[in-house]
């Protein structure tokens, strides 16, 4: 009797551990950074990151399937040889040789950043994806024909499955595990890193050029993201109806207004601006001392003592350039688990 | 004997576990009746005329004097709550839904496991909480495959409509209303009392609640389709159009 009794308990115990518990983290798979980062903006929560799920996610993001014809895939637009962002077109090519209207940004450090997209329009990264997978000239195929797609797919049906469960595939499965391989995508590993922990030295002029920096540009590419996530009128001459903001919200004040984009890897993400209008970092410098276009709504760091533009010499433009030299993080554009 | 007791105890103590990982959702429920399911049916109406509206049928707009043939016409519904004659609510969790007028989808609203009781009033949201439409990826009826969605400015489409029109510039008309901020908010919460007749809950016994929506009351104060038979973003238009589709919505009865 005492045995059974054993028995039952054994069997009552096992229910009991099993029936509320969710499964822990299979490892210490996480989300790393340095001490100097700030939290993360973007919470996991019901989106818990494993390793299976991030490599899912990374499966799914250099597959074409997402595409109607299975000829674009989120890497063919966003390479990591370039910090995710294109091979330094100024716009890219979507299916059938269509070509978007703005500039295909680097992505790196998503986890910090609240907001998507040159505009702004997008709040969430979860739903990021959706945006190029449904848009005409990116991979125009539909949410509900991918994930057809995918259910018809084999491998892919056994691993969402070893993720998520044993449930059909969702766009929410889709999005959560594209999304623990974009927040896995962390780039701290530059040499300003190095020199923040301490491990390297700048050159002279690379610490001229953080000095100057800190002074002239940092109030939007803010340390140690190089952005502030805001969206501003950065005082570009007006080419096309890109409203960017604006088009968002439709109010006239937020008109021309882009998100800042962060300045790590900026050496890699040539050309710059929304559209790709300047194709290296001194055209950028000499935009910001002497080519600003006043708006009704210009940023304000852009007009100093009434006069329009940052006023900067041409040593310290260099020395800046220099600066900006040191966020190249070659480790992450090399970092085999990023890779297909 | 004893393994027979120790059997009881083992099985009151496997149903405790059970339980004690659901949700406290307890009603207190006092009196007899039983537990049930409500649902609220709405009845699509054309015009002043009131008569039947439905998908694929030539309708005439009676104030644009305009053509129109639906070929979608939906819109969510969420956060459904019932107001019991003790003056306490029964809010659904997780309560949110397309209304549907294709007979694919579902004209429906389902309230599932509502405490036994009697009820004078039901309360919804046209549209969507700003919440969901800032809360990332979601499921079920939530699933941005349902294309109810806007990826290029994140947020619900709060109700579609879609079709044909002689007289609109390609010989359709599209709107999708939407838009949870600012003053381009169309989510609205309304309350109905049923009047002198309660809504009875009481286990299998129907409990029904018919609303009356009038589809052409989105161009009351919108301009001809010949003019405008597009828009597909959150604006004051979206805000104007919605509204005057939600306000006239009316309680028409309840079947008990």
């Amino acid at each position: 009797m005492i045995r059974h009794k054993i028995r039952f308990l054994l069997f009552f115990l096992l229910i009991w551990g099993t029936s509320c518990q969710k499964d822990q983290d299979k490892s210490d798979f996480g989300l790393a950074y340095p001490d100097y980062f700030p939290e993360p903006y973007y919470k996991f929560g019901k989106n818990t990151l494993t390793k299976e799920g991030f490599e899912l996610g990374r499966a799914l993001f250099f597959d074409p399937i997402l595409s109607i014809d299975s000829t674009i895939s989120c890497a063919s637009c966003h390479s990591q040889g370039h910090a995710f962002a294109d091979h330094n077109t100024r716009m890219s090519f979507g299916i059938d040789g269509k070509m978007g209207d703005r500039n295909s940004p680097a992505m790196f450090n998503l986890a910090w950043q609240p907001i998507f997209m040159w505009d702004g329009g997008i709040n969430h990264i979860e739903v990021m994806p959706f945006a190029p997978i449904t848009n005409d000239v990116e991979m125009g195929e539909t949410l509900e024909n991918v994930i057809e797609k995918l259910k018809k797919h084999p491998k892919y049906v056994q691993r969402f499955q070893s993720v998520f469960g044993e449930k059909p595939i969702e766009s929410q499965q889709l999005f959560y595990a594209l999304t623990q391989y974009m927040t896995m995508l962390v780039s701290d590993d530059s040499k300003y890193d190095q020199y923040r922990q301490g491990k390297v030295s700048f050159t002279k002029d690379e610490e001229d050029g953080l000095q100057i920096f800190k002074a002239k540009c940092a109030s939007c590419h803010t340390e140690p993201l190089f952005t502030d996530f805001s969206l501003r009128n950065n005082g570009l001459e007006i080419l096309g109806d890109d409203f960017g903001f604006g088009r968002i919200t439709l109010h006239e004040e937020d008109n021309y207004k882009f998100k800042v984009p962060s300045l790590r890897n900026i050496a890699l993400t040539y050309p710059y601006m929304h559209d790709g209008r300047f194709r290296t970092l001194e055209q950028v410098l000499d935009h910001y001392s002497q080519g600003i276009v006043s708006h009704p709504n210009l940023d304000k760091n852009l007009i100093s003592n009434g006069k329009l533009g940052i006023p900067m010499s041409d040593v310290e433009k260099q020395k800046i350039i220099t600066f900006l030299q040191t966020l190249t993080d070659y480790t992450f554009i090399s970092n085999p688990i990023f890779s297909e | 004997m004893k393994f027979l007791n120790f059997l009881i105890i083992l099985s009151a103590a496997i149903a405790l576990t059970f339980t004690s990982c659901k949700k406290d959702d307890d009603h207190d429920d006092t009196d007899h009746l039983h537990e049930g399911n409500v649902t609220i049916d709405f009845d699509h109406v054309w015009g002043a005329t009131e008569e039947a509206f439905s998908l694929n049928k030539e309708l005439t707009h009676p104030m644009l004097n305009e053509k129109m043939t639906f070929n979608i016409f939906k819109y969510y519904v969420s956060n459904v709550r019932l107001k019991a004659k003790d003056g306490s609510w029964y809010a659904m969790p997780e309560s949110y839904f397309i209304v549907d007028a294709d007979p694919s989808g579902s004209n429906l609203v389902t309230i599932p496991n509502v405490p036994g009781g009697e009820y004078t009033d039901v309360e919804m949201t046209f549209g969507m909480d700003s919440t969901r439409n800032t809360s990332g990826a979601q499921s079920g009826v939530l699933d941005p495959a349902k294309g109810m969605f806007w990826s290029w400015n994140s947020g619900y489409i709060m109700l579609k409509a879609e079709g044909t029109a002689p007289t609109a510039a390609n010989g359709t008309f599209t709107f999708h209303l939407g838009g949870f901020k600012g003053e381009n908010k169309v989510q609205t919460t309304k309350s109905y009392n049923f009047g002198t007749t309660a809504l009875v809950v009481d286990g299998d016994r129907e409990a029904e609640i018919h609303m009356v929506a009038n589809p052409a009351r989105l161009w009351h104060g919108a301009e001809k389709l010949s003019v405008k038979s597009v828009n597909t973003m959150p604006n004051a238009l979206a805000k104007s159009m919605s509204s005057n589709y939600y306000d006239a919505v009316r309680f028409d009865h309840i079947h008990n």
